[in-house]
């Protein structure tokens, strides 16, 4: 097991590089996430604006 | 069966076939890239000894050095589209791919910078083959930059597909600067990118890696498509008429002191 995570000495060189892509693979779709969810909460409140100014 | 592809240039008919699409292309982003590396660190445990080990790398650094350049391309085929065509979703499709075109570089330049530690002693060195692929990462900042200094939608995605498009001359140069015709004249550190001179199983896991790089590409990009579709078709009558939109505005009062 430490063997193979060590890999030949190479270890903090290859999990490094194996970690920047996985990290930044992850936050791309997470912050992509969020950003859809704020942008529907705008537009909700937009809406609901107008449907109030129109009630009035 | 024939399939009306312009009916998919319209943002009301694109929006819920991506909304539909982006969960599969998930499914096959994580299967091919669980399977790529998987393959890539067990089936090849034989072939390289402990000097090569570094080597791994190679499945993340080559599919994400070849997304980054795909993904230009294919950027720039939209902007194209909506120059010729004047489509608004041409427009919105490049610039989504933009940002995910722009991580691929960045993940590109990272790990080929660590790979470069442990086979050159560097992690950097002004090579063709790295300044181009930098300037490469300039271009893309650059493109987003523009679409975002311009206020007008339409000037910003007009001006944006212009600067794409003289962009694309890098992709050849990005390519020759390693495949050089004639090796007297361009000594590069960077190894020719020569996919015989790779190992048969490192292959495998390279190249299925690779797959799962760009059905990852296409889930974030339409994910994002979906959310600038969102924003600039946010007045029109079908936007409001979206069950996530709907959910919510019924109800005028809720929320009214906020």
């Amino acid at each position: 097991m430490i063997e193979f995570f060590s890999m030949g000495g190479f270890g903090v060189f290859i999990w490094s590089a194996m970690g920047i892509a996985l990290t930044l693979m992850v936050l791309e779709p997470v912050s992509l996430m969020i950003k859809r969810r704020s942008v529907l909460k705008q537009i909700k409140r937009t809406k609901r604006l107008e449907a109030r100014k129109n009630r009035d | 069966m024939k399939i009306n592809w312009f009916k998919y240039s319209a943002p009301m008919n694109f929006y819920p076939l991506a909304g539909k699409l982006i969960p599969l292309f998930w499914i096959a982003a994580i299967v091919l890239i669980a399977g790529g590396l998987y393959w890539g660190f067990f089936k090849t445990a034989d072939i390289l000894n402990d000097q090569k080990q570094y080597y791994r790398i190679i499945y993340v650094h080559v599919a994400s050095a070849w997304m980054a350049m795909w993904l230009y391309a294919v950027m720039v085929f939209w902007a194209m589209l909506g120059l010729v065509f004047n489509t608004r979703l041409s427009y919105m499709l490049a610039s989504a791919t933009a940002i995910t075109g722009t991580m691929m570089t960045i993940i590109a330049l990272a790990t080929g910078a660590i790979w470069g530690k442990t086979s050159w002693g560097t992690y950097w060195d002004w090579d063709p083959k790295l300044t181009t692929f930098l300037i490469l990462l300039f271009v893309y900042i650059g493109y987003i930059a523009l679409q975002s200094a311009i206020d007008d939608v339409r000037r910003s995605d007009k001006a944006s597909a212009l600067l794409a498009l003289v962009g694309l001359a890098l992709v050849p140069i990005i390519y020759y600067a390693v495949n050089c015709p004639d090796p007297t004249q361009c000594a590069s550190l960077h190894q020719e990118s020569s996919l015989k001179r790779v190992e048969s199983n490192i292959l495998i896991g390279m190249l299925v890696t690779t797959l799962g790089f760009w059905m990852y590409s296409f889930a974030t990009t339409l994910m994002r498509a979906r959310i600038i579709v969102l924003e600039r078709e946010r007045s029109t009558t079908w936007v409001s008429k979206l069950p996530e939109v709907l959910s919510g505005v019924n109800d005028p009062d809720k929320g009214a002191k906020s």
